[in-house]
């Protein structure tokens, strides 16, 4: 199904518009409460965005070097670095590891990445049981879902569908739930995750940041399962992008400035984990095993082209949060992994720009994203570029093409034009009859079907100001 | 001061008193003004759409028309930004023009940053009973940082109070092409916006851009808002009449 023809149908079921609709001012105003908060701290966003967008650039000038550093001291650690080209070599390596330390099941947290590489798939496939343990992921895969947000997977569901998920799932009756019931709901929750903590044998996780210096995963989370999923199970896989990692902690220390503001509205988040290396002798907890899969998955060919600028992208969630077309439809309209703005960038990206022409069109220009974005990534000019590139490489409706071409041909005859539009006024006058407005209009169904189209006399500007210096 | 006047493509259709209100305005501002013949769209639909070969033709033909005056007034933020930032930026590479955009660049205004910023006119013509909520385009505001300038004009205006609507800053969903291609999307968007003027209950809604108020008029009247009026900023500063 096409991304129009999904958005046609998100935009007209309820139950995601009513779960869509109390999301957005809580992410909308939390972030605004958060990026006031830095004035506090005697910090100024746009002086702290300056600086966390050099950051990311200067990692990624050099990406390959700082790549080295972080396989050698997270080697010199205790840990295993392993690459992988795609989201297939990311099962393979999980599988070959998990059958290798004799793993049935697998607690995850926090990897998008494992998203992209169809994770959970693949270790089913080879009999071992994956279980998400943030309380979002937790409820999408219950629903036999996928996450509809980067930070927030289950914003799409109401706490009626939770509660219908939870009772069947945890075999017990029904209730009637409200908000007020919802640490009554985690509670429940956790009781079940706590099981899978102490049986799982492998943690995986992404990563927010890899410290190159120190060779160490960071970890920013709420809900503390993340602690559960690296220190309990004796082996922890970190699966995540190439393009996450930065060369120092006093950079991470800045990135932080940003990072949980932008996304929750935290100056911090509850839980920070910076993992390094193994369990060390006289320690008692922490894997015995750590093993880093480092994932390409069509990033490196960003660097150097148009899009370089996409790899800043730190996986706030922001320019979702602020976006009106993904509040109009949530995040599964979009097809692939990322949604919002920088999902509309991604997933042609990453998928093939023949894949998803609509996305980069599905937007109103409105730059919402581009001004919170905390590494100013210029999300719409993107999308702009993608739009270029889909006309360069032929990729536009024959019709399309032609009706710009012959449109710009006749803007580019003013006497013609002159004459076109005045009949066109006429037409539009007619159509719109007694009331002023056309309430069908067959060359923009898309218009009328919602709206009507007011229509403003029969006479153009050009035609009446002639007249009236004539007269 | 002589200043040319670029209506742009949709008032000239859709909505001329627009267009005139623009012109009473700087006339009454003390401009002369003059409306360059030739002129019919800047060419951002080509642009938006990609179609990049398309929208520098139609750049070089506005260039063309549009340098030889002191200066270029737009009453609209997203035709005044194509305009001022994005014909530098399309012809950037090309030896013969880029100096040429650059010039005309700086040298375009938005009507509403002209008269706040560059007349900083103390008065307008207008007069109006009754209370306006003010929309801020998303161009406009983004991309040219007009936010204060309508406001202080507005204040102005005898008889006017500005009740303003949360969420003034939200996009309307206009957004060229996606309204139609994206219809129901776009429909989605600007329901939210007729919320939030409904709440704010005043008795107009203003913008400076004539594509966003046809798609918050639309949506109004389809949802049997009647009365609110939908008025281009420069029809409420210029007064009555055509
Ligand atoms: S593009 Fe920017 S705003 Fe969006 S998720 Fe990435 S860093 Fe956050």
């Amino acid at each position: 199904m096409h991304f129009q023809a999904r958005a046609g149908e998100k935009v007209r079921n309820p139950v995601l518009q009513r779960a869509l609709q109390k999301a957005k001012p809580l992410f909308v105003g939390k972030r605004a409460k958060g990026i006031a908060a830095l004035a506090d701290d005697a910090l100024d966003f746009e002086t702290l965005r300056t600086t966390c967008e050099g950051i990311r650039n200067r990692t990624l000038a050099d990406l390959d070097v700082w790549l080295d550093i972080f396989e050698e001291r997270a080697t010199a650690s205790g840990a295993e670095v392993l690459w992988a080209r795609d989201g297939e070599e990311v099962g393979r390596l999980v599988v070959d590891i998990a059958r290798r330390h004799g793993v049935s099941k697998a607690a995850k947290s926090k990897s998008m990445l494992s998203e992209e590489a169809h994770l959970n798939e693949a270790l089913a496939a080879a009999g071992i049981r994956p279980v998400e343990t943030d309380l979002g992921e937790y409820i999408v895969q219950l629903a036999g879902e996928t996450p509809s947000h980067i930070i927030a997977p289950a914003v799409h569901k109401t706490i009626e569908e939770v509660e219908a998920l939870f009772a069947k799932e945890h075999g017990r009756p029904i209730e009637t739930r409200t908000s007020a019931d919802i640490p009554d709901m985690t509670r429940e929750a956790r009781q079940v995750l706590r099981q899978h903590f102490l049986t799982a044998e492998m943690g995986i996780t992404g990563a927010n940041f890899l410290i190159a210096e120190t060779g160490t995963a960071a970890l920013v989370t709420n809900e503390g399962n993340g602690r559960m999923v690296t220190t309990l199970p004796k082996v922890h896989v970190v699966v995540t992008g190439i393009e996450k990692v930065i060369p120092t902690l006093e950079d991470f220390a800045t990135l932080m400035r940003l990072l949980p503001r932008s996304a929750t509205g935290q100056s911090i988040s509850n839980y920070v984990s910076l993992l390094t290396g193994t369990q060390r002798e006289g320690e008692h907890d922490g894997p015995q095993k750590t093993v880093f899969i480092l994932v390409d998955n069509g990033r490196a060919n960003l660097l150097g082209s148009a899009y370089q600028d996409m790899l800043r992208c730190i996986r706030c969630g922001a320019c979702m949060n602020h976006c009106p077309v993904y509040f109009s439809l949530g995040g599964h309209a979009y097809g692939w992994v990322y949604p919002g703005p920088m999902g509309s960038v991604l997933t042609p990206l990453y998928t093939g720009i023949e894949n998803a022409l609509d996305l980069p069109h599905a937007t109103t220009g409105c730059n919402q994203c581009g001004s919170v974005c905390p590494v100013r990534i210029p999300l719409p000019r993107l999308m702009h570029q993608l739009r270029t590139d889909q006309v360069e490489r032929g990729l536009r409706p024959l019709s399309e093409r032609l009706a710009f071409k012959a449109w710009a041909w006749l803007a580019g005859r003013p006497a013609l034009y002159r004459w076109l539009t005045r009949r066109a006024a006429r037409y539009l006058s007619w159509l719109a009859g007694e009331d002023g407005r056309i309430h069908i209009f067959g060359l923009a169904p898309g218009w009328t079907a919602g709206r009507d189209l007011p229509v403003a006399g029969n006479r153009t500007f050009h035609e009446l100001y002639k007249a009236r210096k004539r007269a | 001061m002589r200043v040319a006047l670029y209506v742009t493509c949709l008032v000239d259709l859709m909505r001329p008193s627009v267009g005139f209100a623009a012109l009473r305005l700087l006339e009454a501002a003390g401009c002369e003004v003059l409306v360059p013949e030739g002129q019919t769209c800047c060419g951002q639909p080509a642009w938006s759409a990609g179609e990049r070969a398309l929208a520098a033709e139609l750049a070089k033909k506005a260039i063309g028309e549009l340098e030889g005056y002191d200066t270029v007034v737009i009453p609209s933020g997203s035709c005044a930004d194509q305009i001022r930032n994005i014909y530098p930026q399309l012809l950037a590479d090309d030896a013969a023009w880029s100096a040429r955009a650059r010039a005309l660049a700086e040298r375009a205004y938005e009507l509403t940053a002209f008269l706040a910023d560059v007349l900083q006119v103390s008065a307008v013509p207008a007069a109006f009973d009754g209370s306006v909520t003010y929309h801020d385009s998303c161009k406009g505001l983004r991309s040219l940082g007009i936010k204060r300038q309508p406001r202080a004009l507005l204040a102005k205006v005898p008889g006017l109070t500005l009740k303003e609507m949360s969420e003034c800053e939200e996009c309307c969903g206009f957004g060229g092409a996606f309204s139609v291609k994206f219809g129901d999307v776009s429909t989605k968007i600007v329901d939210r916006k007729c919320e939030s003027i409904a709440a704010a209950g005043a008795d107009a809604v203003v913008g400076g851009d004539l594509g966003c108020l046809m798609n918050i008029e639309g949506r109004l009247r389809r949802r049997g808002d009647e009365t609110t009026r939908v008025l281009h900023i420069a029809e409420v500063l210029a007064g009555g009449g055509t």
